[in-house]
Formats: C-alpha cells, structure tokens, sequence
C-alpha cells in the first residue's frame, strides 16, 4: 500500500505494517487504520491515518513521563501531543491515552476516570540539560 | 431531538441492550444509572467535547516545527510515595 504523508513523503508499506483501532479515535471513530511512525531522532511518534494521511497525531510513549501510569497487558501507553513552536506550550493528552500493542498491531483509546490525570500536561520543564 | 418526560425510578431502553433510569432528583441535579453492555462507551458530554476539541487541535498543530526538542527536559511526574 502507498500513501503521501505530511512528515514523512510517501510511504510505501506492507498489511502487516496497519495498527488497527477498531473503535477509531475519539472524534474521529469512522478511521479505523494508522501507522505508527517514528524518526530516529526524535522522542514523537506520528500515528497517521491510513484512511485519510493529512490526519496525523504526534505521540509520546507515557512511559517518559510517568512510571506508574496505568498500564494495559501487552501494550504501550502513549499520549497524544499538542506541539506548538515555543515548547513550553506542547502538552500531553494524559487523560484519553491510546494504547497500542505492537505485536498484535491493534490499537484502542480510553478517557481514565482518575482525577489525576490531566488533558494538558506541560511536556517540558523549563530547566534544560 | 427526542424528548422524554420520566419521573423518578422510570426508565428509557435504548436498542433493547441500554437502560438509563432516573435514580434521584435534587434541585438542579439527576442522578442517572445506566446499564449498558462493556463495549458502550459512556462519558460526560463536556468531558467528551473538550478531548474530541483537544485531537482537533493536535492534529492542526500536528506539523509545527519541533527542532529545539532534543535539549529539553521531559516533566516527569514523580511518584506519590
């Protein structure tokens, strides 16, 4: 299959490549397939539909931020991302994580009951390395 | 819209699985409880529109430039001990 991604050209990609989310993202639950794309370089990945490529979102593996963050078997916990030019505005999603399992190439989105877990998390601190 | 006028304890059946009945009234407050099968997903409406605004706004934000990135620092949340 071939599709022309905004961050990444066209790509050209094998069935078994498509993470299927059954019930979409919230919003936007009629695209049911993405890939999963990541550069070497960077700490996001692009989860960008397959359906329609010019929807694209930039994850975090919640991993980063929290190691405690609830967890579902044989999946990884990613937040999407706001990005923004001053990084001091990118924040995450740590309220409706999406959680994908790389091996059975299936994805699901959920909205955590837990009051602690905000919609917009600051990504970065000010402090720099 | 459909409009329903229900008392206490009545209740609505959606598409024979979803029962919402009227648990308790209270001045300008309802208590509902509703039964429906695990794949239904149920949320509180503004909960629901402020995340499905927020996917909005990271997919329109989706290309912004993220050069700097490298050389910050990820905010951590610490662990509640």
């Amino acid at each position: 299959m071939k599709i022309n991604t905004s961050h990444f050209g066209e790509l050209e990609f094998g069935e078994d490549r498509i993470i299927r989310f059954a019930e979409g993202i919230l919003g936007f639950e009629e695209l049911k397939e993405y890939l999963l794309l990541k550069s070497d370089d960077e700490i996001f990945y692009w989860l960008t539909s397959i359906e329609k490529p010019e929807i694209v979102f930039p994850l975090i593996a919640i991993r980063l931020i929290d190691s405690e963050y609830i967890e579902k078997p044989e999946s990884e916990a990613f937040g999407i991302v706001k990005l923004d030019t001053d990084p001091s505005n990118i924040t995450v999603n740590l309220k409706a994580p999406v959680y994908i399992n790389q091996e059975m190439k299936v994805g699901v989105q959920t909205i955590l009951d837990a009051d602690k877990y905000p919609i917009s998390y600051s990504l970065f601190t000010e402090e720099t390395d | 819209m459909l409009i329903l006028t229900r008392k206490l304890n009545e209740e609505i059946v959606i598409d024979s699985n979803v029962r919402i009945k009227i648990l308790a009234l209270n001045d300008n407050q309802l208590k509902i409880g509703i039964e429906a099968p695990q794949n239904v997903k149920i949320f509180r409406g503004e909960l629901y529109d402020k995340i499905v605004r927020e996917m909005e706004e990271a997919i329109k934000k989706s290309s912004e430039p993220v050069e700097r990135i490298s050389k910050l620092k990820v905010n951590r949340i610490k662990s509640i001990k």
